[in-house]
C-alpha cells in the first residue's frame, strides 16, 4: 500500500485511464518512448485529426488530456506549466495556440477534450489496429455518420417522398369513397324524389 | 450596380468600425483576433485562482486518509469503513500532526510486560502506508547504537503520540540518516516539547547532514538529496559518471506518470468532505481541553 503524493494537485481526466502505462519498444527506453508520444501530441495539436495506430493514439490522447487540462487549470503565467508544455510541444507556435485557442475551446467543457474512433484496417499485410485521434471542436466534418436527423438526407428525402405519396393516395381513395357514398346519396334522394312525383 | 454600391457601403461600414475599435478598445464587444491577446492577459489572474479550494490543503496534513493511487488496489467501500474506522481511533487518542523531520514520543503498551508501557523518542525519517496501515519510522542513537522503531499510526496499543518539535526537513525521506555521521539523530529521551505559536506556519529545517565514509546502504549520491552537505568528498570519478548516466530528466515530465502518483484533487475533495468536519470538532475539542489542563496546572503548584 503506497501513500499518494500529494505535492501536487492534478484535475482529473475524463477518460478511461489503464492502470499501466503501455510500452512503446525504443532503443533509448522510456526516454525514447515519450519521445515518440511527444510527436504524436504535437501532431495531434497542430492537425486536430490524425490517424494511427490505435496502441499509440490511445497512450497519446491520455498525455494529450494531461497536457490540455494542466494549461486549463494553471494558466500561461504558470512556470512549470509552461515547462511542460515547452517540452511537450516540439513547433513552439503551438505553445501559443494551447493557451490561447485551445484553452478557451475547453475551459467550460464537461467531458474528454479529445475523440478517439477505431479505423478501418488495411485489407492485406500485417494485422495492426488503427485509430483516429482528434481534438473536439476541430473544423472538419464529423466522422460518424449518424445523421438520422437531417432532412436532406438521401434515405429521409426517399422516405418523406414516399410517406407524401403514400398520404396522397390515401386521401385519393378517400375522396373517391365520399363522392362514391354521395352519388349513392344523391342517387338514392333522386330515387325518393321520383317516388311520389311516379 | 445596385450590388457594387452595396459592396462599397459594407465596406465603408467594416472600416469605420475597425476605426471605432482601434480607438477604443474597452468598449468594443466583438474584439479582432490582435486583440484577444491582450484580453487574455488581463483574464488570466482569475483563472487561476478559480480551481483553489482550502480543503484539500489538508492533504498534507492527513495523507494516510487517501487511498492508494494504484487502481487495481482500489475499493470505494472499503476506503469508505477505513476512514471511519480511522477517525473512530482518533476519538480515542490524539494522533497530532506531524511530518517528516518532527521529532515525536510514542508511548505503548509493551508486549512484553503485562501493564507496562514504553516510550521511545526520535525523529521520524519515513512516513508510509494509506489508511489503517499506514504507519511512520522513528529513529534515534541510543548509547551509541541507531536505533530504529516502525509504529503503525492506527495501532490499538499505542497508548499516545507527542509531537516534541514540530519541523519538516528539506527531503521527503530522511532514510540518509543511517549513514549520517549519529549527532544528527541523537536525541534525548527526556526532550521537552517545543511549543509553536499559534497560527505560524511549519518551519523547515535547512540543516545539512554530513555523511559517514562509505560504504553506504543506498546509493545516495543518485537521489538528489537536499539534506546532505559532503556527498561529493566520498565519490570516485566512476560513480559521478553513473550518476549522469543514470539520471532521468523526463520523468518530471511524464504527465502519466505523475497521474498514477496522485489522487486527482476532484476524488481528494470529495474524501475530504466526507471526514473534515470530524476532524475540525476533535482538533477544536482538543484545543479546549489544553488550554483547560493549562489553567488548572498552576493552581495545584501553588497549593
Amino acid at each position: 500500500m503506497n501513500q499518494a503524493d500529494v505535492s501536487k494537485l492534478v484535475s482529473k481526466l475524463r477518460i478511461k485511464v489503464p492502470p499501466k502505462h503501455r510500452k512503446l519498444s525504443s532503443p533509448q527506453g522510456p526516454e525514447g518512448r515519450l519521445n515518440k508520444l511527444r510527436k504524436t501530441v504535437t501532431g495531434l495539436i497542430k492537425y486536430e485529426r490524425i490517424e494511427l495506430n490505435y496502441r499509440r493514439a490511445d497512450e497519446a490522447r491520455q498525455y494529450a488530456e494531461r497536457l490540455i487540462s494542466e494549461a486549463i487549470s494553471h494558466g500561461d503565467c504558470h512556470k512549470p506549466t509552461m515547462e511542460i508544455a515547452d517540452y511537450w510541444l516540439l513547433e513552439k507556435q503551438l505553445v501559443h495556440k494551447l493557451f490561447k485557442v485551445l484553452v478557451p475551446r475547453y475551459e467550460n467543457c464537461n467531458t474528454a477534450f479529445t475523440k478517439m474512433y477505431k479505423a478501418p484496417q488495411a485489407y492485406y499485410g500485417r494485422h495492426i489496429d488503427k485509430a483516429v485521434l482528434e481534438l473536439r471542436g476541430n473544423p472538419y466534418p464529423t466522422l460518424t455518420n449518424k445523421q438520422s436527423n437531417n432532412r436532406l438526407l438521401l434515405q429521409n428525402v426517399l422516405l418523406d417522398a414516399a410517406k407524401y405519396d403514400y398520404r396522397q393516395a390515401k386521401y385519393a381513395e378517400m375522396a373517391e369513397k365520399l363522392g362514391k357514398t354521395e352519388e349513392v346519396k344523391s342517387g338514392q334522394s333522386n330515387e325518393d324524389r321520383n317516388k311520389p312525383s311516379n | 450596380m445596385s450590388l457594387v454600391i452595396r459592396k462599397s457601403t459594407v465596406e465603408i461600414l467594416c472600416a469605420a468600425k475597425w476605426i471605432f475599435r482601434r480607438d477604443c478598445r474597452l468598449l468594443s464587444t466583438l474584439p479582432e483576433k490582435t486583440e484577444i491577446v491582450v484580453d487574455e492577459k488581463e483574464r488570466i489572474p482569475g483563472r487561476k485562482t478559480r480551481s483553489y479550494n482550502p480543503i484539500l490543503e489538508n492533504r498534507h496534513v492527513y495523507p494516510e486518509f487517501l487511498p492508494d493511487p494504484n487502481p487495481n488496489w482500489r475499493n470505494s467501500l472499503r476506503e469508505k469503513m477505513e476512514r471511519a474506522d480511522m477517525l473512530k481511533r482518533r476519538s480515542q487518542i490524539d494522533i497530532p500532526e506531524f511530518y517528516v523531520g518532527s521529532i515525536l514520543a510514542v508511548t505503548i503498551s509493551d508486549p512484553h510486560a503485562q501493564g507496562k508501557t514504553n516510550r521511545f523518542v526520535g525523529i521520524c525519517i519515513e512516513r508510509k502506508g494509506c489508511g489503517l496501515r499506514a504507519e511512520f519510522t522513528l529513529r534515534n542513537v541510543v548509547d551509541h547504537q541507531g536505533i530504529e522503531v516502525r509504529y503503525e499510526l492506527y495501532d490499538p496499543t499505542i497508548q499516545s503520540i507527542q509531537v516534541l518539535r514540530l519541523e519538516k526537513r528539506l527531503d521527503d525521506k530522511l532514510l540518509y540518516l543511517r549513514d549520517a555521521l549519529p549527532e544528527y539523530c541523537t536525541f534525548p529521551l527526556d526532550m521537552d516539547p517545543e511549543i509553536l505559536p499559534e497560527g505560524t506556519p511549519v518551519p523547515i529545517n535547512p540543516v545539512q547532514v554530513k555523511l559517514k565514509p562509505r560504504p553506504w546502504l543506498e546509493r545516495w549520491e543518485r537521489q538528489e538529496l537536499k539534506g546532505v552537505s559532503n556527498i561529493e568528498e566520498h565519490l570516485k570519478e566512476k560513480d559521478r559518471v553513473r550518476r549522469e548516466l543514470r539520471k532521468t530528466p523526463w520523468e518530471k515530465y511524464d504527465l502519466m506518470k505523475n497521474y498514477r502518483k496522485t489522487i486527482p484533487a476532484e476524488e481528494q475533495s470529495e474524501i475530504w468532505n466526507e471526514v473534515y468536519n470530524q476532524l475540525q470538532q476533535m482538533r477544536v475539542s482538543r484545543k479546549k481541553m489544553s488550554r483547560k489542563r493549562t489553567v488548572t496546572t498552576p493552581k495545584t503548584q501553588l497549593a
